[in-house]
Order: structure tokens, then C-alpha cells, then sequence
């Protein structure tokens, strides 16, 4: 049966590849034959011209046989495409600036969902590189009753967690621990925060990666209380820090406070369940002891995620069954280390068996959803782009309209001429689609940047199988969708009709379909550039959103010690030296300690007030605790709004003082003064702090929250309460952080003992990934609505254009009679705006109904806002005034003489 | 055209070239000559579809060419019959006897 087909291919191949040689061994062969016959005749005493004329009529028709013969190879259908083909060339060469706007505009749709496939196909789909049955291998998280009442899922879990879920979970055949933090690694000069792995040594069983050298960590080696200090280095980092060389292994290296053997280098590209490459691999135990010695007696550190594979034949559903009486077990073992905890019946604690892309989960970000919305966006670029190929298309055909009748009247078959148009419009395609591509590489880095960190754009296109796979797929069905209607639509015509009546009667008929693209072309602009403006809006409001604080003067300070042992008053003397050298700096304005960091960190106490008790306090919400210096709120600009904020008296010595957020007061003493009022940390029995003053409401943990429940502490009265040290800072720069940051780092790191080390930010650079979401929405959702607003324009202007040419008789009949050049400019200009009106309409009411569903997204205006629909339909009739206006001044300077002679 | 002579039923042409192939390594006029004599002439085998059907068995790997020298030594294109095509040669013939064993029943019948 193969061999069978395996002849058979290379029989036609050779038909395809060795044309002539195939061919003239085919007229030699019934050459043979005539002679042969013709010699027959001859020695039956025929006259050799006799014989001739015999042997042919014997054969029938040579030229016929010679023809049939051929077609026996099975080739004809592989001819005919390639006939298509020069031809569509052909054509296509011949008018350049029509093939020019077809390929570019498939160009800018195909391109900028190739781009967005990437981002979306990173965010969700692609499973971890080297992941065995990825289908089986799950992220777990866990939904508790919060004591505000609220159900929240969490992915984090601590060591002791990990373990009751290892003993009691029947149904996973591995479940492993794995963190992706920043450490610093080496030493002195050399350090530098890298990107890391800490995982359980079973993590590694649930890849099919093998150690390039060395081997990975074992179990043994992964083992309570402390591990042993083994490190596996990425590729990546091998490569660029020792040179790719085997003898790396056995080096130490210093990786926060601890020195690590190097054992071992993960293959290329391995980023265990991350998407970014780890510079290291380190065991979860070794780590954490280096964090804390008791991390694997307590349930007070929860760190890490949960990943499972599930035994063969489990089911997501068991899974989830089988780890939700994992969790309730594990809540139980948390209860009896301490009791105050309120029962599992209550907090109903249940299993999320979530894919492994975080982005898929039940904590996915709102950067996932705009990426679907943008992917959603993209496509319907696609559309319109398709939309206009398919009207120049049209416009094409009908231009060709009686070219294409006499074909079909010398014998043309309707489906030989409908091929031909798809191969046009598959030439067109791949040529767009190799537009695409170039345009894919060069917008897909400018996307990554804007949708992940700058250090995970360096994502290729072209080399990404999946995306190049993507991108011609998607071609294939462009040139479907773009070549079907003008195909089907010149297949229909009725011959007699066109040879007679030339273009003028039937302009009408195609004219209906090619409005029709038009109007959902310019419906589909208006719905993308609703969701252009809604963004953009949405960032001003997020920009225009009082903080509480202000960011732009902000340089955030953190002192990382590392190994360097200091006593609580140590580092409190420490700190108090880097405040000291902060403020002899040349353009700083103030500086605090601090300790909750918005957006970054939070730090939060038990509360009671002298009518609430702990726990209906924490029913309330979580308070954040901060904490500064009299410099605090001068640093932050957070304003007082009455009372007094942190002063330089408030020391260890004097009455305890806090300063509260309205809208803590608000919550805690609802309708009175929250001055005077009395708070107290921990018990009932210690110390009233009074409150002094109230400070404006701040943002802390999200945008879209201004009532963040904060208090403020002087920093000494911090420290006497919760302890010494303290390694944050704030420094409130003249001008703008990013301009001081680096140069405040250089000063402060002189200053810190052995490996040590300073990290400064400025404040907005914490803040900015909070904002992605808001600015990638509105960044992608112009581009595309721009382009699909281009796009629209190109479409009316050919198709006005096209309307106009064929109307030119019409049009010269009317001057003639009389007609000013207003009334034609009119005529043209009406047709475009009816169309465009028409499609405003519809995209107007289809972008009020979408409004609702991308409401959640947006922030600080409705998904109807009246501003952006309105500004819209305006812009979409003024272009389309615009697009028509060439065409009609065009039209309106026609000759009646010239016009009406051409036909 | 002669009375007596018979044009071929649809499809039968394959299994007579096949046959005529299994005696021996052929070019195609040999064939076309030899089907005619050995049918005493009754088989009409018209000369332009005989290439069309070599070419097309040469497709499927029935049969296979080879250029060699003819019987008055000019070049010719020789045919014979590959593994395959013996196979469906034999398919064919039981077909071909099964065929006509029936439809000569039902003929029979009175």
C-alpha cells in the first residue's frame, strides 16, 4: 500500500519537476507507435503517404491522445494552480498601488494578531518548557472564609503546609513546593539580585529535563531542618558567569546569606513553572532555614506555591475533592498550634485545581483579561482588514467584469474562475502575510514590553513555532475570507448581460455588497475605538487618582544585610547613619524610615479600641501599620487634615501617639472624633496609644481603592512595641526620583558593612505595574482602533473613489445639464456619509452593549461614557467626510465632454 | 469500421493490457497488435487510449517503463509488469470471470 503511494508521488513529482523530459519522452514514445504502424501498411503494399494517413486515423487524434496521456498523470488539477498562479502574478504586477494596499493592509492585520498571539499564547496557553503531560500537572490554591466574611483563594503556602498535604492527599502522585524570588547573589563588587528558583527536589521529577551537567537535588538533600546549601545554575547564568565550563561544578557561590556548592546546570531554556529563566535552582529547605531556622515548625510564613500531578485517571474534579480534605486536614493541624483560629466548619476551606499558568487562575490579574480583550480586538482588525481586501477585491473584479464574461464565454467553467480568484487572493495573502511577519517581529517587542517587564521582551517571532504557525494558519483562512465574495460574486454574473451592458449597468448590484463591508468595517472601528477612548480615559483617571501620596519626588531605600549579623539597636544605629548621609545629599528634601511600602509591601498588627475587640476589629478589615519620622509625612506629602502628624517629641520617653487615615476613623469610630480616641496593639492590657491626628485617605494595595484603613506611628515608639531595625527608607528628592535614584544608591552603599548592600527605586517604578493593565489597554486599544480606523478610511475612499469612476457618464450627464460642482461634491459626499452614519449606528449600539462586560476593567468611567461614544461617532463621520471629499472634488472637475465619450 | 469488431467495455482495457503484459515485457504498439490478433480481431482497441491507460498503470505502479531497443532496433519505450501488477492482474481476472459467470446466469435463465 505505501510503496503504492510512494510511486505513485514520485511519478507525479516527476511529471511536476521534469516537464520536458516527460513530455518528450511521451512524443517519442507515440512517434514509435505511428512508425511502426505506418511500416505495418507499407509492407502490406501501401504507398508510404497512404500508410501515413492510415496509421493517424488508426490513432484518432494525436494532439488529443498526446493531451489524455498526459492528463493520466494525474497532474492536471497541480497545472491548472500553477497557470493561476503566473497569472495572478501577472496581474498583480500590473497594478502595483492596488497589490501595495492589499498586502499592507493584510499586512497590519495579520501582524498585529501574530503579536498578540504571542502575548496571549505566554499568558495562558504555552505549558512550562519540558513539562511531562502538562494536561496532569496543576497549581492548587485554597479558599478560606476570611474573617471579614469574604471568600479569597490564596496560592501561597508555608513548609508545614506542604508536608500535611504530601501525607494526606491519596490521589497526586507528587506535590511539590516552588517560589521564583529575587536574591542577591555573589559578593562584594559583583552582587547582583538575580532571578530564582526555590523548589522541592520532586519539582524536577514532574519535568523531562536533564541536567546539561551534574545532576539536579535530591530529596535527601531537600530535607528539614536545613537542606543541604546545593545549587543548580540556569543555563543562562552558566553560560554568562562561568563561561559555559564544567568546572563550575563544586564552586561556592554566595547566594543571600549563605555559600552554596554548585552541583548541577539545567538545560537550555528550563524555567521550571515560570516563564522567565531562573538564574539558579535552589532546595526549598536550604533556603528557607537561611530565612528562618524554624520555618518547617511553623505555619507563619506562607511563601511558596502548590504545584500537583495527578495520578493517572484522576480527574480535575477528584483532585479537587481529594486536596480539599488535604486542606481541611491541614487547617485542623494549624488550629492546634493555636487555637484563637475559628474552626474548619467556618471557614470552609476548599481545593482550586487551576492550571499551571497563573494567568488562568483564580487570582489571574487584570493584565490577563485586557491581553484576551486585546487578542479579541486584534481579530476583529483582522476582520476589517479582510473586509477591505475583500472590497478592493470586488471593486477589482468588477473592473475586470468583461474580461471575465468573454473568458467564461469562450468556455470558462464557473469553478475554474473561482479558483482563479482564490489564488489571487492566496497570492495576495502570502504576500501579506510575509508583510505580517516582518511587521509581527518589529511590533511584537514593543508588545511584550508592554504587557511583561522589559527583561521578558526578548521574544523572537519568527523563531517562536507556535506564533509563525499561528500567523500562516491564519493567512490561509485571510485568503479564504478575503477572496470568497468576489469570487462567488463574479462567478454569478450573467454572461450575456455584462458583454452587453459593459460596467455601467451592473455597478449597482456589487455596489450593495461592498457597502455592506463597509458599514461593518466602520461599525467595527467605532467598537475598538470606543474601547480606545474608555482606556485612555481610564488612565487619566488612574493618573488623575489622589494617591494619598505623591510618587514622582519618592526614592525608595532597602538595605539588604545579608550574612552581616546586627543586633536590633545595630541596624537601628545603621539606619539612623543612612538617614543622617541621605540628608547631606544635594537636592533631597527629607527623609523617614518607613516600613509598609504601598503597593510593594504590608504590614499589618492586631487592633483593639476600647469598644471593639480584636476580633471584630479584624471584621472589619486589615489595618495597615506605618510608621516614620517627624520627617514622615513632609517625605510622602500625605496631607494632615486635623490634629498634628509625627513630631520630633514623640520618642521612647513620651505618651504614645498615632496619627489615623480618615477612613480609619471613620470605621473604627463611626459619626465621632477619632482624636483622643484610644488604640491599643496586641491585648487589652497594654499601653492606650492616643490618636492625635488624621491624615488623608492613601492608596496602598489597589488603584481602584482610596480608603486604604492606615495609621501612622512615630518610628521610636514603633521600635519600643515591635522591635528594633527597620531596613526601609523613604528619600524625598527636588524634582523627579528616577534622576537621584542611582546616584543616592552609589552614596548609601559606602556607608554599609561587609556584604551588605543598598537597593534604591523610585516610588513609580513600584507603582507602574500596578497601572499596566489600564496603560496596556489603552496603548493596544488606540494602535488597533487606529488602525482599524485607517484601514476604514482606505476602504471608503477606494470604494467612493471606485463609485465615482464608474458613475463618470452619470456625473457628465449632470454637469451637462447643468449641476455646479457643489451639487456633484454633494451627490459623492452624501453616499460616503450614509454609509459611515449607517455603521456608526450600529457600532455605537454594539459598543453600548459591549460597555457593560469591559466595565470591570476599566477605572473611573462607565463603559457607556456618553464623552467617548459621542467623540467617536464624530471623529468616524469626519473621516468619513474626509475620505469621500477627494474623490467628489475629483468628480466634480469632470469634463462632460471627456466623461461622456469614454463608454 | 467492420461490423464484427466489438469496442471494449468500460475499464476492461486495464486487465487486457495487463495480461498481455504478464506474457512478456511489451511496447505499446506490440500490445495494441498483439491484443488485436490474439481477439481474432474482434477487440477494437482504439490506439489513442491505450497511452492514456499505459501511463496511467505506470501511475499506480502496476507496470513499469524502460526504454530499449526495438525489435528493428530503434528506441521504443518497453512495459512489463511489476510485483503489484501481478497481484491486481489477478484480482482483476477473478473479478473479470465472476462477472461474466453471473451476468451469463441470469442470461441463462428461462
Amino acid at each position: 500500500m505505501f510503496s503504492e503511494l510512494w510511486s505513485d508521488v514520485r511519478y507525479r513529482m516527476r511529471t511536476i519537476f521534469r516537464r520536458e523530459v516527460v513530455e518528450a519522452e511521451m512524443n517519442d514514445e507515440l512517434r514509435f507507435h505511428l512508425e511502426r504502424e505506418t511500416e505495418k501498411y507499407i509492407a502490406q503494399g501501401m504507398a508510404p503517404d497512404e500508410a501515413r494517413r492510415r496509421a493517424t486515423i488508426a490513432f484518432g487524434g494525436v494532439n488529443r491522445t498526446k493531451d489524455d496521456t498526459f492528463d493520466a498523470h494525474g497532474t492536471a488539477l497541480f497545472d491548472q494552480f500553477v497557470q493561476d498562479l503566473r497569472y495572478a502574478l501577472r496581474g498583480l504586477r500590473a497594478r502595483p498601488l492596488f497589490t501595495a494596499t492589499v498586502v499592507v493592509t493584510l499586512g497590519l492585520g495579520v501582524g498585529a494578531n501574530a503579536a498578540m498571539f504571542g502575548v496571549i499564547d505566554r499568558l495562558m496557553f504555552r505549558p512550562p518548557r519540558f513539562l511531562r503531560d502538562p494536561a496532569s500537572v496543576n497549581r492548587v490554591f485554597v479558599t478560606t472564609t476570611e474573617p471579614t466574611g469574604k471568600r479569597i483563594p490564596t496560592s501561597k503556602f508555608g513548609y508545614l503546609d506542604l508536608i500535611t498535604f504530601q501525607k494526606t492527599a491519596r490521589r497526586e502522585t507528587a506535590i511539590a513546593g516552588a517560589s521564583f524570588r529575587s536574591l542577591a547573589v555573589g559578593e562584594g563588587e559583583n552582587t547582583r539580585v538575580r532571578h530564582a528558583a526555590v523548589m522541592s527536589a520532586n519539582a524536577f521529577t514532574m519535568f523531562d529535563a536533564h541536567p546539561v551537567l551534574g545532576r539536579f537535588f535530591t530529596a535527601d538533600e531537600d530535607a528539614p531542618p536545613a537542606g543541604q546549601d546545593v545549587v543548580v545554575l540556569g543555563y543562562g547564568f552558566w553560560q554568562s558567569q562561568y563561561g559555559g565550563r564544567d568546572d563550575a561544578l563544586g564552586k561556592l557561590l554566595k547566594i543571600g546569606p549563605k555559600r552554596y556548592r554548585v552541583i548541577g546546570v539545567a538545560p537550555e531554556g528550563f524555567t521550571a513553572f515560570d516563564d522567565e529563566e531562573p538564574a539558579l535552582y535552589l532546595p526549598l529547605t536550604a533556603y528557607a532555614a537561611g530565612q528562618s531556622p524554624t520555618f518547617y515548625k511553623t505555619y507563619n510564613w506562607t511563601w511558596f506555591d502548590l504545584f500537583v500531578r495527578r495520578a493517572p485517571n484522576v480527574s480535575v474534579m477528584d483532585a479537587t475533592a481529594d486536596l480539599t480534605h488535604a486542606a481541611v486536614a491541614d487547617w485542623n493541624a494549624m488550629r492546634e498550634t493555636s487555637p484563637a483560629l475559628a474552626p474548619a466548619e467556618k471557614v470552609r476551606p476548599e481545593a482550586i485545581v487551576a492550571p499551571v499558568q497563573t494567568a488562568r487562575g483564580p487570582n489571574a490579574g487584570p493584565t490577563a483579561q485586557v491581553a484576551v480583550w486585546i487578542g479579541g480586538v486584534a481579530a476583529v482588525v483582522l476582520l476589517v482588514a479582510c473586509a477591505n481586501v475583500a472590497n478592493l477585491l470586488l471593486a477589482r473584479s468588477m473592473r475586470r467584469r468583461r474580461e471575465i464574461a468573454v473568458r467564461r464565454a469562450l468556455g470558462g467553467s464557473r469553478g475554474r474562475l473561482i479558483r482563479q480568484m482564490l489564488t489571487e487572493s492566496f497570492v495576495l495573502s502570502v504576500l501579506g502575510a510575509i508583510a505580517g511577519l516582518v511587521g509581527a517581529q518589529l511590533a511584537s517587542r514593543i508588545v511584550m514590553k508592554i504587557f511583561f517587564d522589559a527583561t521578558a521582551a526578548h521574544m523572537s517571532v519568527l523563531a517562536d513555532s507556535r506564533t509563525l504557525f499561528f500567523a500562516l494558519a491564519m493567512t490561509v483562512v485571510v485568503a479564504m475570507l478575503a477572496g470568497i465574495v468576489p469570487a462567488l460574486h463574479s462567478g454569478r454574473d450573467d454572461l450575456a448581460d455584462s458583454l452587453r451592458g459593459g460596467m455601467r449597468e451592473m455597478a449597482h448590484r456589487g455596489s450593495r455588497i461592498r457597502s455592506t463591508l463597509l458599514v461593518f468595517q466602520t461599525a467595527l472601528s467605532v467598537i475598538l475605538l470606543v474601547g480606545a477612548g474608555l482606556f485612555v480615559r481610564s488612565v487619566k483617571a488612574v493618573d488623575a487618582a489622589p494617591l494619598g501620596f505623591e510618587s514622582d519626588p519618592l526614592v525608595y531605600v532597602e538595605m539588604q544585610l545579608r550574612d552581616v549579623k546586627l543586633t536590633g539597636a545595630e541596624e537601628t544605629q545603621l539606619t539612623n547613619r543612612l538617614i543622617g548621609e541621605a540628608q547631606t545629599f544635594p537636592g533631597v528634601a527629607a527623609v523617614t524610615p518607613t516600613n509598609s511600602v504601598p503597593f510593594w509591601s504590608f504590614e499589618g498588627h492586631t487592633l483593639i479600641t476600647d469598644g471593639m475587640s480584636a476580633d471584630s476589629v479584624r471584621k472589619i478589615g486589615h489595618f495597615l501599620t506605618q510608621t516614620g519620622s517627624s520627617d514622615y509625612f513632609k517625605a510622602t506629602g500625605t496631607r494632615i487634615l486635623r490634629g498634628r502628624g509625627i513630631e520630633a517629641g514623640d520618642r521612647t520617653d513620651a505618651p504614645p501617639v498615632v496619627v489615623v487615615s480618615e477612613a480609619m476613623g471613620k470605621v473604627l469610630w463611626p459619626g465621632a472624633d477619632p482624636i483622643g480616641k484610644c488604640i491599643r496593639f496586641r491585648s487589652d492590657t497594654m499601653p492606650c496609644v492616643s490618636v492625635v491626628g488624621v491624615a488623608e485617605n492613601v492608596r496602598a494595595q489597589k488603584l481602584t481603592d482610596g480608603a486604604e484603613l492606615a495609621y501612622y506611628l512615630p518610628i521610636e515608639q514603633y521600635r519600643t512595641v515591635f522591635g528594633e531595625g527597620l531596613p526601609y527608607l523613604y528619600v524625598r528628592v527636588q524634582g523627579r526620583a528616577e534622576n537621584y535614584a542611582e546616584a543616592i544608591r552609589a552614596r548609601l552603599q559606602k556607608m554599609m558593612p561587609g556584604s551588605a548592600y543598598v537597593i534604591t527605586k523610585p516610588m513609580n517604578e513600584i507603582l507602574n505595574p500596578s497601572k499596566r493593565s489600564w496603560t496596556s489597554g489603552a496603548t493596544m486599544f488606540s494602535a488597533l482602533g487606529g488602525l482599524a480606523l485607517g484601514l476604514a478610511a482606505i476602504g471608503l475612499y477606494a470604494v467612493i473613489a471606485f463609485g465615482v469612476a464608474q458613475r463618470m457618464n452619470e456625473i457628465g450627464v449632470r454637469i451637462a445639464l447643468g449641476a455646479v460642482p457643489s451639487d456633484v461634491i454633494r451627490l459623492v459626499v452624501g453616499e460616503g456619509v450614509r454609509v459611515t452614519v449607517i455603521g456608526v449606528a450600529i457600532g455605537g449600539v454594539a459598543a453600548w452593549a459591549a460597555g457593560k462586560k469591559i466595565e470591570p476593567l476599566l477605572f473611573g468611567v462607565s463603559g457607556r461614557d456618553p464623552i467617548v461614544l459621542l467623540s467617536v461617532a464624530a471623529l468616524l463621520v469626519g473621516v468619513g467626510v474626509l475620505a469621500s471629499l477627494i474623490p467628489a472634488s475629483r468628480a466634480a472637475g469632470v469634463d462632460p465632454n471627456t466623461a461622456l465619450r469614454t463608454e | 469500421m467492420d461490423d464484427h469488431r466489438l469496442d471494449l467495455p468500460q475499464g476492461t482495457l486495464d486487465l487486457l493490457i495487463l495480461k498481455s503484459l504478464s506474457l512478456g515485457p511489451q511496447h505499446g504498439w506490440a500490445i495494441s497488435e498483439r491484443l488485436h490478433d490474439v481477439s481474432r480481431e474482434t477487440l477494437q482497441v482504439p490506439q489513442g487510449s491505450l497511452y492514456p491507460a499505459l501511463h496511467r498503470l505506470e501511475r499506480r505502479g502496476w507496470i513499469r517503463a524502460e526504454w530499449g531497443a526495438s525489435e528493428n532496433n530503434r528506441r521504443a519505450k518497453y512495459y512489463e509488469l511489476t510485483r503489484a501488477g501481478h497481484k491486481q492482474l489477478d484480482t482483476e481476472t477473478e473479478q473479470w470471470r465472476r462477472l461474466t459467470f453471473a451476468v451469463s446466469l441470469v442470461l441463462d435463465m428461462s
